[in-house]
């Protein structure tokens, strides 16, 4: 079910900017919509909305989360095979494919290594094929 | 059950259409190059110019596109060949077919002709048609950078625009080369399409998909073909064993051993010129290669460019091979058929017939000239048009390496006479892969079949393109079938007598497999070994597809490919190779380095139940279910 923005929506863009498969638009500082064709209810919006404008799928009020508690992937490198649809997935361009460790190393996996830019849509998780990656808490 | 819905995209009124699949033929033909022949040959008329306002390109994937099964990622263009005039279809591993898939539709097809260049968007279900404008004219690079990363795009470059017969089209960066794909989509001005979705695709069974998936990649990682040897040195690493067995095209197919092939070796180019590996989308085998071109960061060669750029015209430098390669993609076009017609045009000014500028041992213009025939500049808009069109015009036929008019790709059929048959029999013309891709038993892999031997090769033959065919048209590349030679034979190693005895015996095992063909309604298992595939199809569509059904779907697709060919000319005379690959031997001492079709073909044509002309019989088509 696609998330909905309500009318207490002032434009601020916040969640424009972090949807992964931008699924939101409008005009800023008027009311922005969300394209239901689009959305994946991943619910980032929610919780980054600073007015609480967002409604879920069940049509409950997000709460918006601090950034700092948000959940991060985390890669069992034992089972993933480094086949990159987490990686196309991701558009915060958060996760890679770890460089080699050496010259002619194929032992490679998918990697956070822009945690910062991550905005734990979950998208890596839901579709990976192997089940290598879960998104955690981050102890500080 | 949900069947396939594709859009009909038409250019002259820049309005489209939903098409859905009929249940019936879904079941039939599945997806991709097989469902894209049925429609193809429902869709057109006999005898339209695949250039020309009628022709139909249908660009289409397979149920298993963007389930995340390993491999998965293939898409398929189909459309009329432009240098063959038969079927072709073109497979290529980039985002766009996912992302098409995602965006809502299995497949576009492409009817009219557009009069200004025009962009194609898919986005949400949604198809747009909107000016190229200024992108028209631009590479292939510089034209996907024109949209959001996050889509997938399939672009033509300069090559396609002006319609080079062989010109390629290019989704990030992996390329549907083959057949002319660029050229269809330059003659209907289309300079890119693009999509983006987020659908995702349905799964009849999610969770014994996820397993199964899991056991796939796992024995993909552990086969020492798909886990060490293809993930190391890519494709370009059977350049050395081609080599050691003599199934090396050298200087235009003229000879099968090169001695100084180990510069332009995977080996060497893994030592010297990688900087990683990488992988299409959803694959675990990550066999591409990347390296580095003025310090860019760009995907480096496959076995066919290495051979046919090194090699076949004479030339050990890798650094020309990787410009090449990358000046190529960039340009649209499809390295195996410029390479060819390259060595073909080098061999007319040897032989003194015509002089385009190129000769044996000098790589060093080619930057320039293959720069030229991409806009058909001058004299060398003659070489934009493949050599089965040079040979016409100049003469040297019988040199010409090309079966059908699709150049062959770089293995040497004399030392590998089961893949002669199969240029000879593929439906697209000279391919190696729709050709049953029998080198990889007789010189290139593990096991060694006699490869000058003609027993068993019909059978076999006939087995691994139906085989792969149906691999093909299910969504999977197929690479994610080399792991069907048994592990234990690679740790065995080549020259290990149980490997050489599994090899001699296969030679002799034409009646095995003939029989397992006639088997195939009771071949009701499935396992990891053999074709994975099949149950990971059977899991993701409910339908009931066994090894036996796996393999007799491809049957089914290889027939109506064949039948498509007929009704467009081609006949069984066209089942050929050049003289100089059945006539003179490859080694003058040893008279049996000839590719012995006469031997092989009627064999064959007995074996697929076709008649003495190489017709499929009526009696064929109505056992498969096909509709003439």
């Amino acid at each position: 079910m696609p998330y909905f923005i309500t009318g207490d929506c002032n434009g601020c863009t916040a969640c424009a900017k972090q949807c992964p498969v931008l699924a939101i638009d409008g005009t800023p500082k008027e009311r922005y919509v969300i394209n239901i064709r689009r959305c994946v209810s991943c619910g980032v919006c929610g919780r980054i909305c600073p007015k609480g404008a967002v409604l879920d799928g069940h049509g409950s009020l997000c709460r918006s989360v601090p950034r700092s508690q948000w959940q991060k992937p985390v890669v069992d490198t034992k089972i993933c095979s480094a086949c990159g649809i987490c990686v196309t997935w991701c558009r915060a361009e958060a996760l890679r494919i770890s460089l080699p460790s050496f010259h002619g190393d194929i032992h490679v996996f998918a990697e956070l290594y822009e945690p910062n830019k991550c905005v734990s849509c979950g998208l890596c998780e839901e579709n990976c094929p192997v089940g290598a990656i879960h998104l955690s808490e981050v102890r500080a | 059950m949900r069947t396939p819905v594709y859009a009909i995209i038409d250019l002259n009124t820049r309005t489209s259409e939903r098409y859905e699949i009929e249940e019936s033929m879904y079941r039939k033909y599945i997806g991709g190059k097989m469902l894209g022949a049925r429609l193809l040959y429902d869709l057109t008329p006999a005898g339209i110019d695949p250039l020309g306002p009628d022709a139909v390109v249908i660009i289409n994937t397979s149920p298993a596109n963007g389930t995340g099964a390993p491999c998965s990622s293939r898409f398929n263009m189909t459309f009329k060949n432009v240098l063959t005039g038969g079927i072709a279809s073109s497979n290529c591993g980039g985002q766009f077919g996912v992302l098409m898939k995602r965006a809502g539709y299995d497949g576009i097809i492409l009817r009219g002709q557009s009069d200004m260049p025009c962009v194609i968007s898919i986005v949400d279900k949604q198809i747009t048609i909107t000016d190229a404008g200024e992108l028209w004219g631009k590479d292939t690079e510089e034209t996907q950078q024109a949209f959001p990363k996050i889509y997938g795009k399939l672009v033509i470059g300069p090559a396609g625009e002006h319609l080079v017969r062989y010109a390629a089209a290019v989704s990030g960066e992996r390329v549907a080369g083959r057949c002319g794909a660029g050229a269809v989509l330059g003659a209907k001005k289309i300079k890119a399409i693009v999509a983006y979705g987020t659908q995702r695709p349905q799964i009849h069974n999610k969770k014994k998909f996820a397993k199964y998936v899991s056991k796939w990649v796992k024995f993909l990682r552990n086969h020492p073909m798909t886990g060490e040897a293809l993930p190391n040195y890519g494709s370009a690493g059977l350049v050395s064993k081609a080599n050691a067995t003599n199934a090396l095209p050298t200087h235009n197919f003229k000879y099968g051993h090169f001695k100084d092939a180990n510069a332009v070796s995977g080996e060497t180019l893994a030592d010297t010129r990688l900087l990683r590996n990488s992988s299409c989308i959803s694959c675990p085998i990550r066999c591409e290669r990347r390296v580095s071109v003025d310090g860019k960061d760009v995907k480096g060669p496959e076995y066919e460019t290495c051979g046919f750029f090194g090699p076949n015209i004479d030339c050990i430098s890798m650094e020309s091979l990787l410009r090449l390669n990358y000046q190529c993609d960039l340009l649209g076009l499809d390295t195996i058929s410029l390479a060819s017609t390259l060595a073909f045009a080098m061999e007319l000014k040897e032989n003194g017939v015509a002089d385009f500028d190129v000769s044996f041992g000098n790589s060093e213009n080619l930057t320039e000239i293959v720069e030229r025939i991409a806009v058909r500049e001058g004299k060398y808009s003659d070489l934009a048009n493949g050599s089965k069109w040079l040979s016409e015009k100049y003469g040297g036929k019988e040199y010409a390496m090309h079966s059908k008019g699709l150049e062959l790709a770089s293995y040497e059929p004399r030392s590998s006479v089961g893949m002669g048959l199969g240029y000879a029999t593929s439906n697209r013309g000279g391919c190696h892969l729709n050709g049953g891709y029998l080198a990889l038993l007789e010189s290139v892999g593990v096991l060694s079949m006699n490869a000058l031997s003609t027993s068993a090769k019909p059978a076999f033959t006939a087995f691994f393109q139906n085989a792969l065919e149906a691999i093909s048209a299910s969504g999977f590349c197929l690479f994610s079938a080399q792991s069907f030679v048994p592990a234990i034979l690679f740790k065995l190693g080549p020259h290990h007598r149980v490997t050489r005895a599994v090899g001699k015996i296969a030679t002799h095992l034409g009646f095995g497999v003939r029989a397992l063909l006639w088997m195939l309604p009771i071949l009701r298992f499935n396992t990891v070994y053999l074709f994975p595939h099949a149950e990971t199809l059977r899991l993701i569509t409910g339908l009931p597809f066994y090894t036996g059904s796996f393999v007799r779907l491809g049957e089914r697709g290889y027939n109506m490919e064949r039948l498509y060919n007929f009704r467009e000319g081609l006949t069984g005379k066209d089942d050929s190779l050049p003289d100089r690959l059945t006539k003179t031997p490859q080694d003058a001492n040893n008279p049996k380095t000839v590719v012995r079709l006469d031997q092989m073909l009627p064999v064959y044509y007995k074996i697929r139940a076709w008649d003495e002309t190489g017709a499929p019989r009526k009696r064929t088509l109505r056992k498969l279910g096909i509709k003439a």
